[in-house]
């Protein structure tokens, strides 16, 4: 009971750390707290939660399979508790699902927007029908212990039901347990060629039913370990004998496949990829059927515990590598989990499972009946004032100890989570760089490709000193604005004209008045005092470019823009006069001769 | 079908289809963000002008003839219109990001740092231009004709032409022409433009026929397992109850349920 009662509390803790960060994915967006990137759109939440979970819930069906259709009546004891995982599996798929979707509220559009040529689709109705299936499934069991004559009339239709649910229910999960490999059929550019098939679908299928048997297994031998029960170790040896038939056809099945399509070179080629997936064959398939195949291991609880834990782990690893691990050699960008999507992940895991447990203490789930909580009540704390010692007890269960461990998961989780996560650090849009000063000036505003280098002092003996030439817009108390100081982005207009600043000089004096003469007309550039009547000396004397509306000086146009306006001008009218030195002044060639390095925009002063 | 035809000889890297698009579409400053890609496109850009081997080309949507994201969508937000633009609805999206992993040039781009999120990417200025007769504004934009708006096969005949016309100039293809089952937008090039697709490892077939067998398979295959679950069950239901009703007869013989 003290491990019950530990693992309880630790999943509690999960839980609370995982409602921390599941609140701020929803206040702050996906891109803060995940790592996903535009070209890696999926990542752990897909993987581990969405393809694997519901392989793992594939006990369901399989068990309900044996037990009902095959009549293996000595299978009936796990029946029950396969079914909730299942049940308890898909509502933790839709959940992790809702975290994953960027719009959650719309995911009833499925029902009424339909695209049958899509297999996200198909699995998307597959997996709402096989919940509410499930739910019908295992409402006997919650329904059972009820004296109420409706929920009594409800219990025994469920009841005679259940061959027709468990037959929907087989159909459903072929389809869909099969159709998230189909998902990936439409990325043959992105999967790595091991790992893309035409029989993905196939695949998916027969390691779902493999899985299934494993993941039924393990389900078993935790809970009676946690729960302190005699482990059903002779019928687990008959799940773990149908179990090792199936591994191993799943794995000749690949590798005939690999063969067919011309890949074997490719197993042992010692690439990354390569190696991972002759490693994720041994763990999921071949290593557990060979250890099943042998009566001494799988007759012992240790030996099906470690063939079951090998299988579930290399099977989960199978799914996590289609839809990312594997991608990363062809698509070229790397996609690491961030530590909040595995929190949130393993959160939703731990709240299925205390979900489990709850139903496990409440009602009949095992054979053996409803677990007895007597068994688990345990001495509250105390404290013996003659001997002044404190009889407390850590692994002390109830509301109150598991609340603590929750708020402490979650202040645990706010106090690690970066920055980013919680909106703290906007990035800057990307803004111009301003040119080095000197004689000879590297203008290249966006640090990327090329920049072109601008002899200033030349320019300056060309127009005999007078700066007002190209610097056609002064800024108040400034010989000689800087062309980045306005023309603030690449390609975008930018307003130079800054509000509150005004305000600040402006409301000791004549105020708001000062602009907006006229107080009954609205508030904007329209019907404001044009610049220049205050900015007497904004444009000098001789300047080559002017304004085009010279009362409104709101917006600068972007960088690329004013560069060009300023430069094409005078170059073409020089490159027709036929004296003049330079030739070719008119082409962009000889400014953007290509020869010049962009600059390095990690450091800004360094050529 | 309109389609878009890019000259990358042409190309002379002024950036002002990039700046029209931006205009057009009322799209917001550029972010450093971590998850943008370095090809330029994001949520803020449908366009972008890239720099290889000496040469500008042009990245965009291609607007594929048979579109992997619109067979993709599960709720039909993409749409391929007559055209020929592939076109997105905000309120029919559930944001599941299903289009941006299946489109084989990596183009839909997310807006990852709203609470609301969309997916974001060339419509070919469907609703604010192409319907009302207007070509879109980075054809239109475009100072040296490098790249050109009409008919898509009015576009393939010029630019087979161009390539008679200049056969040292241009390899001897229309990029676009064939590969994943032919794009709307047209490339013309003296270099390999590998580089425009993810994981360069196209072909002709076009991507929604590689779902096309798994799909149609599914209402068989549905049908077909309840015929066969409800067979087993039949065929095992009706010996036990015949091995009930004649006890005596086979009281050797288990009840078929389990193997020893």
């Amino acid at each position: 009971m003290k491990r019950l009662l530990a693992f309880k509390s630790a999943l509690w803790f999960v839980v609370g750390a995982a409602a921390v960060i599941a609140t701020l994915r929803f206040w702050n967006g996906l891109g803060a707290t995940t790592a996903l990137t535009d070209l890696t759109p999926w990542g752990f939440w897909i993987g581990f939660d969405v393809t694997g979970g519901v392989a793992l819930a594939a006990g369901g069906f399989v068990t309900a399979f044996a037990v009902y259709v095959l009549h293996l009546d000595r299978y009936h004891a796990i029946v029950r508790p396969a079914v909730l995982t299942a049940f308890l599996g898909y509502l933790a798929v839709v959940v992790a699902l809702l975290f994953d979707l960027g719009l959650p509220w719309n995911i009833w559009h499925m029902i009424i927007f339909w695209n049958p040529k899509s297999p996200l689709f198909e699995v998307g109705w597959c997996v709402m029908l096989y919940t509410a299936v499930l739910s019908l499934e295992f409402g006997p069991v919650v329904l059972e212990p009820s004296r109420h004559p409706t929920l009594q009339k409800l219990y025994r239709l469920l009841k005679k039901a259940t061959i027709p649910l468990v037959i929907l229910g087989i159909m459903l999960s072929t389809l869909h347990q099969s159709s998230l490999g189909s998902l990936f059929l439409i990325m043959p550019h992105r999967l790595h060629p091991l790992w893309y098939t035409p029989m993905l679908p196939v695949l998916f299928f027969i390691s779902a039913i493999g899985l299934a048997l494993m993941m039924v297994t393990t389900e078993s031998l935790v809970s009676s370990y946690l729960y302190e029960l005699e482990p059903e170790t002779e019928l687990l040896q008959g799940l773990g004998k149908v179990g090792a038939w199936v591994l191993s056809s799943y794995a000749l099945v690949k590798l005939v496949d690999v063969a067919l399509r011309g890949r074997l070179d490719q197993l042992f080629a010692g690439t990354f990829s390569s190696n991972l997936f002759v490693a994720e064959m041994l763990v999921s398939a071949i290593i557990p059927a060979a250890l099943l195949f042998i009566p001494a291991i799988r007759k012992k609880p240790s030996g099906l515990a470690v063939a079951a834990f090998l299988a579930v782990g290399g099977f989960v690893l199978n799914r996590l590598n289609v839809s990312g691990i594997a991608t990363i050699e062809s698509t070229g960008t790397r996609y690491v989990p961030s530590w909040m999507e595995v929190v949130v992940s393993l959160g939703v895991v731990a709240g299925a499972a205390l979900v489990y447990f709850f139903v496990a203490e409440h009602f009949n789930l095992f054979h053996v009946g409803r677990i007895d909580k007597e068994r688990f009540r345990y001495q509250l704390p105390g404290f013996d004032p003659r001997s002044g010692v404190i009889n407390a007890d850590p692994y002390t269960g109830g509301f109150a100890s598991y609340s603590i461990m929750a708020v402490l998961g979650g202040a645990l989780a706010l106090a690690l989570v970066p920055a980013s996560a919680l909106g703290e650090t906007p990035i800057p849009p990307r803004p111009v760089t301003a040119p080095g000063f000197g004689e000879e000036i590297i203008i290249d505003g966006d640090r990327a490709a090329e920049a072109v280098l601008f002899n200033h002092q030349e320019h300056v003996d060309m127009e005999d000193g007078n700066c007002a030439s190209c610097h056609h817009l002064l800024r108040p108390r400034e010989q000689a604005t800087g062309c980045s100081r306005c023309h603030r982005d690449m390609n975008l207009k930018t307003s130079i004209f800054d509000h509150t600043l005004h305000i600040a000089r402006l409301k000791k004096g004549p105020g708001c008045v000062a602009c907006h003469s006229d107080i009954d007309r609205p508030k904007d550039l329209a019907h404001s005092k044009p610049c220049l009547e205050c900015h007497t000396g904004m444009i000098p004397e001789g300047a080559a470019i002017r304004p085009r509306d010279r009362s409104r000086l709101a917006l600068a146009p972007g960088y690329t823009t004013a560069m060009h306006g300023l430069c094409i001008g005078c170059h073409e009218k020089v490159s027709k006069d036929m004296d003049s030195k330079v030739n070719r002044l008119d082409q962009c060639a000889t400014c953007h001769t290509g020869k010049e390095r962009a600059l390095d925009p990690m450091n800004p002063d360094v050529r | 079908m309109k389609a878009i035809l890019t000259d990358i000889t042409k190309c002379i890297g002024c950036n002002e289809c990039v700046k029209a698009c931006t205009e057009t579409n009322g799209l917001g400053e550029e972010r450093a963000y971590r998850w943008r890609a370095d090809d330029g496109l994001s949520s803020e850009r449908y366009t972008s002008v890239l720099r290889k081997k000496g040469f500008h080309v042009r990245k965009q949507c291609r607007h594929c003839l048979e579109p992997a994201c619109v067979s993709a969508c599960p709720v039909g937000a993409l749409k391929k219109t007559p055209e020929g633009a592939v076109i997105y609805d905000d309120s029919r999206c559930l944001g599941c990001r299903y289009c941006m992993m299946a489109c084989p040039f990596g183009i839909p781009r997310y807006l990852w740092s709203s609470p609301v999120p969309y997916v974001r990417k060339c419509t070919m200025c469907y609703t604010t231009r192409l319907t009302r007769g207007q070509q879109p504004a980075c054809t239109e934009a475009c100072p040296v004709e490098a790249t050109i708006f009409g008919e898509r096969d009015a576009l393939l005949s010029e630019a087979r032409r161009r390539i008679s016309d200049n056969p040292r100039l241009y390899l001897p293809k229309v990029f676009g022409e064939h590969e994943v089952g032919g794009t709307a937008v047209l490339y013309l090039s003296p270099i390999e433009l590998d580089f425009l697709s993810l994981g360069n490892r196209l072909d002709e077939r076009p991507m929604p026929e590689r779902t096309m067998l798994a799909m149609a398979v599914v209402p068989p295959v549905f049908l077909g397992m309840g015929a066969l679950m409800g067979g087993i069950y039949w065929v095992i239901e009706r010996r036990r109850r015949l091995q009930k009703e004649k006890p005596a007869e086979k009281a050797d013989n288990s009840d078929g349920s389990s193997d020893k």
